[in-house]
């Protein structure tokens, strides 16, 4: 790796280095941003474009959800046992890689203030992880019963 | 206080190429994308506890203001997936460093031939809703 010389006139890399591997952390984020992208691609891709292209945004439904995701308090299907995974796993690593993120742009920015620095995140994580917690439940419980549809029109 | 700020745009754009704006372009897309998705899953999760609420969210979905939004969702979405992905596989495999050129060319390439159907066929249903539905 450290052997690759960059000619002159070639782009030179403006992406994160590698950290250095004496941080077990950083070098652990490192990689898990590369791979969880990798993953993301296919699941974040695959279902913006079943929402918009497939369903349409202006098509979409309680009943697609229940479908879906099944209905809290009826029995499972094996279809619905695997969109469930799937919008787990896009949940954990969507929103693990979109943390991450966030704490390198605020260090980059708020670094040189640990106070500020720690305080943001502190604030940041605490609400990722409460909206995921509630992401989680509603997977493991379904979708309501009846929907709401009735109760806007 | 400006005049340093130029400076440094402009002379950072003569010097390293178009790799610093796809730099500041991934971390603002990134950014777009973290700030829906937490809303989003908010709104969804309300699904199970609050259909009310739940359809509340989905009824913003569809107003001209987000349609609009959306459309910048997906800008970021794709080409913050496609240059990613031009990173991490930069980046696993230095070997490939010599390529980089090559490899920002096409991660501009790839990311229009991706959004352009996708803004089309997403303009059009809208489009074609608020025809018939008129805007609310
Ligand atoms: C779709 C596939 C995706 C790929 C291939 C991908 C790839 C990457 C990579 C490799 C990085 C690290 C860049 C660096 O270290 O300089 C990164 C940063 C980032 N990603 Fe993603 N990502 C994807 C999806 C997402 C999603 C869904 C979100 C939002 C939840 C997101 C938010 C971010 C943020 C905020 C950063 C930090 C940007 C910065 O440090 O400037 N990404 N992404
Ligand atoms: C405007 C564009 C989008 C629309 C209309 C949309 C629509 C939906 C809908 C209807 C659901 C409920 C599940 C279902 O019916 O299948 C859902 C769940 C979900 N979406 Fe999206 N989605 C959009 C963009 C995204 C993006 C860009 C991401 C991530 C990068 C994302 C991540 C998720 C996750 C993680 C869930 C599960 C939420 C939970 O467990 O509470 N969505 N989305």
């Amino acid at each position: 790796m450290a052997s690759t010389t960059i000619t002159p006139g070639h782009t030179v890399r403006k992406v994160r280095p590698i950290p250095q591997t004496r941080n077990r952390f950083e070098l652990g984020m490192w990689l898990f941003m590369r791979y969880s992208g990798l993953a993301l691609v296919f699941l974040a891709l695959s279902h913006f474009w079943m929402q918009h292209v497939l369903i349409g945004t202006h098509e979409i439904e309680f009943a697609g959800t229940q479908l879906r995701w099944g209905i809290t308090g009826q029995p499972v299907t094996v279809e619905q046992v695997i969109w469930r995974a799937y919008y787990a796993v896009m949940l954990v690593l969507a929103v693990a890689h979109g943390i991450n993120g966030v704490r390198q742009v605020t260090y980059d920015y708020f670094g040189h203030r640990p106070a500020v620095y720690k305080g943001l995140m502190s604030v940041i994580v605490v609400i990722a992880v409460l909206i995921s917690l509630g992401g989680m439940a509603a997977l493991f419980m379904g979708a309501a019963a009846g929907g709401g549809e009735a109760a806007l029109r | 206080m400006l005049n340093p700020l130029i400076t440094t745009a402009r002379e950072s754009l003569r010097y390293k190429g178009s790799g610093q704006v796809l730099w500041l372009l991934h971390r603002i897309s990134g950014l777009g994308v973290v700030i829906f998705l937490g809303t989003h899953i908010f709104g969804m999760s309300m699904a199970a506890f609050n259909p009310p609420l739940h359809d509340a969210m989905l009824a913003v979905y569809k107003t001209p203001l987000f349609s609009i939004g959306e459309i910048a969702l997906a800008a970021c979405l794709v080409f913050h997936a496609v240059n990613g992905t031009r990173i991490a596989i930069l980046e696993l495999r230095p070997s490939l460093w010599e390529k980089q050129q090559v490899a920002t060319r096409w991660s501009i390439i790839i990311t229009l031939i991706l959004l352009a159907p996708t803004i089309i066929i997403m303009a059009y249903k809208s489009i074609s809703y608020y025809a018939t539905h008129g805007l609310r």
